[in-house]
């Protein structure tokens, strides 16, 4: 695209909006016990990815984040009574569940070339044969830790990061749409 | 740049990990037991070989798990990926990574 097109028609290629009202749990417990990962998706409703690099969808979603580490996200009114209701259920197991509303924020990114743009910050092959639905990241764009999921509608994405990164992100991505 | 093998997460980007130097550097148990001497070689003196050199890195903008790799040192070419654990446990060897230049 030339400069005077991308003047003329600045951020036309991708929508990024902050998703409102979302709140976030932070999950730590040993997969292997069996009983845990049972007792927290009974409170979920639904599954505790254990394949890396993925998440589930529900009343919630559901990230895989480490080895033994999961983001919850969900209604930010629910949060609180969601982190209660785990750590009641998982009171006999060796976990932490820690509500990290307040640290994160998720943006959504859509728009036809918002693969493109996301692209020129980040190294992972986003191509929705390697990066589709239901699959999630936490990788660094434009050298901010993110994480990152493939939405269900072609060419949307979720980053999550941290509060104090969303300015930034938000106009690198708005300034690596233009040109 | 490096491709890396994270055990977990798979072949990332050289820039989502941090390098924490040898591997298999083991505290000793009684410090205090040591001469200055026995506690400087541990906390400073490293191997530095020239070649194939078993080295920890964090996977510090993913899954933030501490991993060991096995690289050249001279040709930089990386031969797998491990976990780490009690040592003699290592598992989940990653497969081969080439150099990707
Ligand atoms: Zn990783």
């Amino acid at each position: 695209m030339s400069e005077a097109m991308a003047e003329s028609a600045p951020d036309a290629r991708v929508d990024i909006n902050e998703l409102p009202g979302r709140g976030f749990l932070n999950v730590r417990l040993d997969p292997r016990d069996k009983h845990a990962v049972k007792s927290a998706e009974q409170v979920l409703g639904q599954a505790m990815p254990l394949v890396a690099n993925t998440y589930s969808s529900g009343t919630h979603r559901v990230y895989w984040l480490g080895p033994d580490e999961w983001l919850i996200e969900t209604d930010a009114e629910n949060a609180a009574a969601l982190s209660g209701e785990l750590g009641e259920a998982l009171a006999d197991f060796n976990v932490a569940i820690n509500d990290v509303s307040g640290g994160h924020v998720a943006q959504r990114l859509s728009g036809p070339e918002s693969r493109t743009v996301l692209a020129k910050g980040c190294t992972i092959d986003l191509h929705p044969r390697e990066f589709g639905p239901g699959q999630c990241a936490r990788t660094a764009l434009a050298r901010a830790t993110v994480l990152l999921a493939a939405g269900s509608e072609p060419d949307s994405y979720t980053i999550i990061a941290a509060r104090s990164f969303t300015d930034y992100l938000r106009h690198w991505l708005t300034h690596a749409a233009k040109k | 740049m490096l491709l890396i093998e994270c055990p977990w997460c798979g072949p990332r980007a050289e820039t989502e990990f941090s390098y924490g130097g040898e591997a298999g550097i083991v505290r000793p148990l009684d410090p205090d037991a040591l001469s200055d001497e026995e506690w400087a070689d541990y906390l400073f003196y490293r191997a530095n070989p020239r070649g194939a050199h078993r080295e920890l890195w964090n996977h510090a903008h993913g899954c933030r798990r501490w991993f060991g790799v096995e690289r050249d040192t001279v040709s930089y070419r990386i031969a797998g990926s491990f976990r780490l654990g009690p040592a003699g446990s290592e598992t989940g060897k990653g497969a081969n990574t080439e150099r990707d230049d």
